[in-house]
C-alpha cells in the first residue's frame, strides 16, 4: 500500500513535468498550427541555462528564475525569424515547418554535445527543499511534492489568464478567427512569437525544474518530447485542458508501468495511444472545446 | 486571374500530376541504359570503400523509396518507417538465427508479416492526417524500438549478429566478397525500383496522387480512400523491410537502432533532397545523404550538430529536391 502511494505520487510529479512541456506544445499548435518537435530543445536549452546559472551563482532559484529566459528568446526568435516568415511566404506547409523543428531538435542536441561534452549533470536541490516530510504514513521528499505544487500552480495560473483576463481574450480570439483578431489592430505576428517564446520558456522552466531529479544531458530532450507528444494528442491537439488530464493520465501510465511492469516500461505509454487513436482518433477530450 | 481561369489552371495542373510517368520516351531510355551499364560496370573501375559507399547508397534509396510513396505520393508523411527497416531486419534475424529457417523461406515470411502488421498499423494511422499521422507513426515505431530494447530473446539493446547474406555458391560466387554483394545488392534494389515504378504508374498509383491532392473529391467519385491508403502504408513498409533485410545483410546484424526516430528522420530527408514524388528522388537523395554523411564524419565527431542544420536548410530552401529543381527547369524552357 505504501509503495502504491509512492507510485502514485511519484506519477503525479512526473505528470506535472510533462504538463509543462505540454502546455506550450499544444498552446503553439492551437494558436499557430505548428507542430514544435523541437519542443524537447527548449528543455534541454533551459536546463543547460539553469546549469550554468546555478554554478556561477550558487543559487537555484536564481537558476529557476533565469534558466527560462534563453529558451524565451529562442522560441521568439525561432517564430519570427524564421517560422513565420517560411509560412508567409508559402513556401511551407505546417508539416514542413514540422520537418524544420525536427532538424532543429538535432541541431540543437548536437550544439549541446559540443559545448558541454556528452557528460551528466545535475542541479543540487536547494536546502529549503532537501529531506523528506511524513506524509499519509509515507515519507516522501519534499522536492518531489514542490513539483507537484509548482504544475498545479501553473495550471490554474493557465486557466485564470486565458478564461479570466484580456490577453487569454485576444488568444482564443486568435484561435478561433485570426483575421478578425489582425483587424482589429493586434499584431498577430509579435503575439504569436510571444506565445512561441512563454510555451518554450515553460519548457526550459521544466527543464530547471526537473533538474535535481533527473540528469542533465544532451539528448534528455529528444526522450522526454516523445512522451510530451503522446499527451497532447490523448489531450486533443491544441486543447489545454485536456493535455492537463492526459499528462496525468500518461505519468500514472508511465509511472506504474515502470514500477509493476518493467518488461513493458518502453510501449506502455504508446500502447495507451494507440488505444486511444483506435477509439477517439481525435483524442481523449477533442469534443470538450479547445480552451486555446 | 477570374475564378474561371484559376480553376482551369488548377484543372490543367491536377490533370499533369496524374498522368503517369513518362514512361518510354527516349531521353528515358538513354538515361535508364547509362545508369544501369555504369552501376553493372562499376566495381571494375572504382575502389572497393566506393563500392561499399554505393552499396549503402542503394539500400539507403530503397528505404527512402519506401517511404516516397506514402510520403511523395500518397502525401501522407510519416516519421515513424524505420519500424519496417526494423521489422526488416529482425524479421530474417528471428528467422534464420531463433528458427533455422533457410533465407528463402525466411525473406518472404519477413516480408508478408511486415505488411500485415503494417496493414493493421496503417488501419489505426490513416484515421488521421496531418501532424497527427506523423505523430501516430511515430509513437508506433518507438513502441517497437522499446520493445526491442526489452525483448531479451532477441538479445535487447546488442542486438542479434550472425544474419546470413544470401547463398550464391550455385553461381560459383560468395555474396561475402564485396562486389558479389554489390551485384546482389543492385538486382534487389532494381526489382524493388521497378515494382515501385509499376505501382505508381498503374491506375492504383494514380488514385493515390489523387487522394494526395484532394482527399474530398476522390471520396466523392466514389474511391475507397480508406482502402488505398492502407494498401499504399502496406506496399511503402515491404519495400521499407526490404531495405531492412538488405541492410542486416550487409552489416550482419541488426540492433534497436536500426528502428530509432532519427533513421526515420534521414529517410524523410533523402526523399526531400532527392525531390518527392518522382521515382528516382529517394536515389538520389540517397547518393547526397550518404556522401554528405561520409563526408561529415571525416570531419566532425558532432554529426547530430550537422545532421540537425542540413536538415533544416534542405526543408527550408531546397523543398523540392534535386530532381524537383530540375524538372521545373527543364518545364521553364519548354
Amino acid at each position: 500500500m505504501q509503495h502504491f502511494l509512492i507510485q502514485v505520487l511519484n506519477g503525479v510529479q512526473l505528470s506535472m513535468l510533462v504538463f509543462l512541456l505540454a502546455v506550450g506544445l499544444t498552446l503553439i499548435f492551437g494558436l499557430m498550427n505548428i507542430l514544435n518537435l523541437a519542443h524537447g530543445a527548449f528543455f534541454t536549452m533551459g536546463a543547460y541555462f539553469g546549469l550554468v546559472i546555478a554554478k556561477h551563482t550558487g543559487s537555484f532559484w536564481l537558476a529557476l528564475l533565469i534558466g527560462p529566459l534563453l529558451p524565451f528568446v529562442a522560441g521568439f526568435v525561432l517564430q519570427f525569424f524564421i517560422l513565420q516568415p517560411l509560412a508567409q511566404r508559402g513556401r511551407s506547409t505546417h508539416l514542413d515547418l514540422a520537418l524544420l523543428t525536427f532538424g532543429l531538435l538535432f541541431a540543437t542536441a548536437g550544439a549541446v554535445e559540443y559545448i558541454y561534452g556528452s557528460a551528466f549533470h545535475s542541479i543540487a536541490t536547494p536546502d529549503v527543499l532537501k529531506g523528506r516530510i511524513a506524509l499519509l504514513g509515507i515519507e516522501y521528499p519534499l522536492y518531489r511534492l514542490f513539483i507537484i505544487a509548482i504544475g498545479i500552480a501553473i495550471a490554474l495560473t493557465l486557466v485564470l489568464v486565458i478564461d479570466r483576463t484580456l490577453v487569454g481574450a485576444t488568444l482564443r480570439a486568435g484561435v478561433d478567427n485570426r483575421e478578425m483578431v489582425t483587424a482589429l489592430g493586434i499584431n498577430i505576428n509579435v503575439l504569436f512569437a510571444l506565445v512561441f517564446g512563454f510555451g518554450s520558456a515553460l519548457a526550459g522552466f521544466a527543464g530547471v525544474v526537473a533538474a535535481p531529479v533527473m540528469s542533465i544531458y544532451s539528448s534528455m530532450g529528444i526522450g522526454i518530447v516523445v512522451t510530451t507528444f503522446v499527451v497532447v494528442v490523448v489531450g486533443g491537439l491544441g486543447n489545454l485542458r485536456g493535455s492537463f488530464y492526459a499528462s496525468l493520465i500518461v505519468g500514472m501510465t508511465d509511472t506504474f508501468a515502470q514500477a509493476f511492469l518493467p518488461e513493458v516500461e518502453l510501449f506502455a505509454v504508446y500502447a495507451l495511444l494507440i488505444v486511444v487513436m483506435i477509439f477517439r482518433p481525435q483524442g481523449l477530450f477533442g469534443a470538450v472545446g479547445r480552451v486555446a | 486571374m477570374s475564378t474561371e481561369a484559376a480553376f482551369r489552371k488548377n484543372e490543367r495542373r491536377a490533370a499533369l500530376k496524374l498522368l503517369p510517368i513518362p514512361v518510354l520516351r527516349r531521353p528515358y531510355v538513354i538515361l535508364f541504359v547509362t545508369l544501369a551499364t555504369g552501376l553493372c560496370a562499376l566495381p571494375s573501375f572504382v575502389s572497393a570503400y566506393a563500392v561499399t559507399l554505393a552499396v549503402e547508397v542503394m539500400i539507403a534509396g530503397v528505404f527512402a523509396s519506401g517511404i516516397n510513396l506514402l510520403t511523395g505520393y500518397t502525401g501522407l508523411v510519416s516519421l515513424g518507417q524505420a519500424m519496417f527497416l526494423g521489422l526488416g531486419g529482425y524479421g530474417i534475424a528471428i528467422g534464420t538465427a531463433l528458427l533455422g529457417w533457410p533465407l528463402w523461406v525466411s525473406a518472404p515470411v519477413t516480408l508478408v508479416v511486415v505488411a500485415t502488421i503494417a496493414a493493421a498499423i496503417g488501419a489505426i494511422c490513416t484515421r488521421t492526417r496531418g501532424v497527427e499521422f506523423l505523430l501516430i507513426t511515430l509513437a508506433f515505431s518507438q513502441m517497437f524500438y522499446g520493445a526491442a530494447i526489452k525483448l531479451r530473446w532477441t538479445n535487447g539493446s546488442d542486438g542479434m549478429t550472425g544474419i546470413p547474406r544470401p547463398d550464391l555458391s550455385l553461381l560459383g560466387v560468395s555474396a561475402d566478397s564485396p562486389a558479389t554483394f554489390y551485384y546482389y545488392v543492385l538486382a534487389v534494389s532494381a526489382l524493388a525500383l521497378l515494382l515501385l515504378w509499376r505501382i505508381v504508374s498503374s491506375p492504383f498509383g494514380s488514385i493515390l496522387v489523387g487522394i494526395r491532392e484532394s482527399e474530398s473529391r476522390m471520396m466523392s467519385m466514389g474511391y475507397a480512400v480508406a482502402s488505398y491508403k492502407i494498401g499504399s502504408f502496406a506496399l511503402a513498409a515491404v519495400i521499407c523491410a526490404v531495405a531492412g533485410i538488405l541492410q542486416s545483410q550487409y552489416t550482419y546484424f541488426v540492433s534497436p537502432d536500426s528502428m530509432s526516430w532519427q533513421m526515420s528522420g534521414e529517410g524523410v530527408l533523402m526523399v526531400i533532397i532527392g525531390g518527392a514524388n518522382v521515382i528516382l528522388g529517394p536515389f538520389v537523395g540517397a547518393a547526397i545523404f550518404v556522401v554528405v554523411k561520409q563526408a561529415l564524419t571525416l570531419i566532425t565527431d558532432e554529426y547530430n550538430l550537422f545532421f540537425g542544420i542540413f536538415f533544416m536548410l534542405v526543408v527550408a530552401f531546397f523543398r523540392g529536391g534535386v530532381l524537383g529543381t530540375v524538372n521545373s527547369l527543364i518545364g521553364k524552357r519548354r
